[in-house]
């Protein structure tokens, strides 16, 4: 009997030890209510004496224009700034936790959030002139995933871009590529071979693990995620452009680029190699440019245009939008800070400090130096390189069904434990099987 | 007047004892685990979806190659470092019993550091140690001419590092349970099988290590559910990479359930996983005889 006892609260424990961890976290599948009816209200006067209490990604550094436009609005309205700082993944998971415990920021800095819960979120065509603004912009960051209604709006449009190291490119004499002549990838990856043999880099070229990064050099191939098939979509994503895409870039990670970072075995980041001098070319996204400008005085980098693939050139915009969730706290002192932040005096100031391209159409960044002129032009240019494939993946919202086990099969197919192939087939087979989407290939 | 049964009364007294630790355990493990098994049978994805699929994660994971790839891992790396989980506290606790060592209080002290340690500042620790760009000891290795080496790109050398932190870090704590095990042997039976001419090390393979079976069998089921559970660790060190190399299950069922929000999916490889271990430690019962008979 008492062995039997024994055995039993043995079994009952390991059990429950690991079931706990998931079902601690956990809970109902309620959700909170509509978005519509907190929108709908009228816009009450100035409000101050109040807590306006904003869900950040990062801790604000220098430089920080949303953390000024917030401070500045804070000293003007009289009302404090609450700031929870929680990482963009991260807010993935924490968000959900929060709306089913009432306890929703009254402000929300996100990538996504607004886009895969918009009916959590106040449509913000009841909050401002929509007609002000930059369409693609909208379309991209602010535009929930399974409807028309914006329910962001952007604060941050960005593009992918590639920085390099000048010091590097001069010391292994390699020219710079110019807009007008632009390398092809084909040509990025041997003159990354030149900058690691003469550049004194230890690498040619970095790219950030970003399936997102990754996917520009697929476009420029002429690949795709998936294709349109009237009102439906086709998965295409292991098509054999794609594939041919995916078997060079694991070939570059094995010659030029820091390969533990896309195998998956570090958490270091590529970013960090190209600001300390090891990697030559990074391709990263405008968002990095400020930062660059104040952090990297080892050497001088500059901007240059996107290689061409076997279809043309390729960029990915996207950005990060503000969203005031409809069952927060304080949802009209919310709506108050967008409306002073995007009148156009508050506007300018903050990308001045942003220094990225501009969400509103008669407003734009005006940069300081003939150096930053030249590079924000390049910036700008890249905007041009978005094909109509990227599009045509970003109406399919193929990222409500499977996201990160994309960015996991390329980097096990760059840790060389499944082929490119493989990677490919297994991530359409569980794309196809999630959406319901054929496989095209 | 009607009398009390005495042994009812016992229970009623064994109750009230019993009751905060029981409420405590239902609260915290078996409500989870209700919530778990009901979890199971749907397509919760954590806060929106949530409708009865029947046993469709149970078939889906089932038929899954990578989740059986993630167990054989899991299995194989619980297998390879059981033996040092038991040697390196054994052997230490051997040494800091022994009267000939100076300084006990701190060498335990030293070793037992470790234990409190959170096993993600641990791992995050040894990360950086062992970074390969970045990291101390490639550092220290090309100082002394020599070439440095893929911690973060060879699944082998991933490994041995993950292995060598987890042995690290619980070795202080299964060396304590030795020592206590230790210092219960009877100075008696030492000194009659000096009597009867038998050396230090037949004494320790003789005497020491039959006596201490009831010890290493706690040591030995701790050990495995603690590597089958590894998970802080891993995440710190390798984030299971390079590629999917160090993914054990718990990770598994994480990125299923927290980044992929297949809640339902999750719980289901919970509750495989969950019956896969109780087979383990019934087999580990079976095998020691409960630590009880040797």
């Amino acid at each position: 009997m008492r062995k039997m006892l024994k055995k039993t609260m043995a079994g009952v424990m390991m059990m429950s030890l690991a079931s706990a961890a998931l079902a601690g976290c956990g809970g109902s599948s309620q959700s909170g209510s509509g978005a519509t009816t907190a929108a709908a209200g009228g816009s009450a006067g100035p409000i101050s004496g109040q807590t306006l209490q904003v869900m950040i990604s990062e801790e604000p550094g220098e430089g920080d224009a949303l953390g000024n436009a917030l401070k500045k609005w804070s000293e003007e309205s009289g009302n404090e700034i609450k700031q929870i700082i929680i990482s963009h993944d991260d807010m993935l998971s924490k968000f959900p936790s929060m709306a089913k415990n009432n306890d929703l920021p009254d402000l929300v800095a996100t990538t996504r959030l607004h886009q895969l819960y918009p009916e959590e979120f106040v449509d913000m065509s009841s909050v401002l002139d929509l007609s002000k603004f930059n369409e693609s912009a909208l379309k991209i960051v602010g535009k929930s995933y399974s409807s028309d209604a914006i329910t962001g709006i952007p604060d941050q449009y960005t593009t992918t871009c590639m920085f390099y190291n000048q010091d590097a490119f001069q010391t292994a004499g390699i020219e710079v590529p110019t807009v007008e002549n632009p390398w092809t990838w084909d040509e990025l990856y041997e003159n990354a071979k030149v900058l690691q043999e003469k550049g004194g880099v230890k690498y040619g070229f970095a790219a950030d693990v970003s399936r997102a990064r990754y996917d520009i050099l697929m476009y420029a191939n002429g690949g795709s995620l998936v294709q349109q098939d009237g009102d439906t979509f086709k998965v295409a994503v292991n098509s054999a452009e794609n594939v041919a895409t995916l078997e060079r870039f694991v070939q570059a990670n094995n010659e030029v680029m820091p390969k533990a970072i896309w195998a998956g075995g570090t958490t270091d980041n590529p970013v960090e190699y190209f600001k300390n001098g090891d990697a030559a070319i990074l391709l990263s996204g405008s968002w990095n440019y400020n930062t660059f400008t104040t952090e990297i005085s080892k050497f001088a980098f500059g901007v240059m245009p996107t290689p061409k693939g076997s279809a043309g050139q390729g960029a990915i915009i996207g950005g990060e939008a503000l969203a005031i969730p409809a069952n927060g706290k304080n949802v009209e002192l919310a709506k108050q800070f967008i409306q002073w932040l995007f009148e156009d005096e508050h506007y300018t100031e903050f990308l001045q400090i942003r220094k990225e391209p501009s969400v509103m159409n008669d407003i734009s960044y005006v940069p300081d130096t003939d150096k930053a002129k030249e590079d924000f032009a390049i910036i700008q240019n890249e905007t041009n390189y978005v094909t109509d494939t990227f599009m045509v993946d970003e109406s399919s919202s193929w990222r409500t069904y499977k996201d990160n086990e994309y960015r996991d099969a390329i980097k096990r197919a760059v840790a060389g434990e499944i082929t490119p192939q493989e990677a490919l087939d297994g991530f359409a087979k569980a794309l196809s099987e999630s959406s319901g989407w054929a496989v095209a290939n | 007047m009607k009398k009390k049964n005495p042994a009812f009364c016992h229970t009623k007294a064994f109750w009230m004892f019993v009751l905060p630790s029981l409420l405590l355990f239902g609260a915290f493990f078996l409500v989870p685990l209700g919530l778990s098994i009901w979890f199971s049978f749907t397509n919760y994805d954590g806060w929106k979806t949530m409708d009865f699929i029947g046993i469709k994660n149970y078939t889906s994971i089932l038929t899954n190659a990578d989740f059986y790839k993630t167990v054989t891992r899991t299995i194989i790396y619980t297998v390879c470092n059981l033996p040092f989980k038991i040697a390196i506290p054994l052997l230490l606790a051997a040494l800091v019993t022994s009267s000939k060592l100076k300084g006990t209080t701190l060498v335990r002290t030293m070793i037992y550091i470790p234990v409190l340690f959170s096993a993600l500042v641990a791992g995050i620790t040894i990360n950086w140690m062992f970074g390969q760009e970045y990291g101390l000891i490639n550092f220290l290795l090309q100082k002394m001419g020599i070439e440095p080496l893929q911690w973060s790109l060879n699944p082998v050398l991933a490994t041995v590092v993950i292995s060598v932190a987890s042995n690290w870090i619980s070795a202080g704590y299964y060396m304590l349970m030795y020592v206590g095990g230790i210092n219960n042997i009877s100075k008696e039976l030492y000194e009659a099988a000096s009597v009867d001419g038998a050396t230090k090390v037949q004494a320790f393979f003789r005497l020491t290590l039959p006596l201490l079976m009831p010890t290493t069998f706690i040591v030995l089921l701790l050990s495995t559910v603690n590597l089958l559970k590894e998970y802080a660790l891993v995440q710190g060190i390798s984030l299971g990479g390079p590629g999917s190399s160090t993914t054990y299950i718990v990770q598994y069922i994480f990125d299923q359930g927290f980044n992929q929000y297949r809640y339902g999916y999750a719980s289901a490889a919970g509750i495989v996983i969950s019956l896969l271990f109780i087979v383990i430690a019934m087999i580990q019962f079976k095998a020691t005889k409960g630590g009880g008979e040797v």
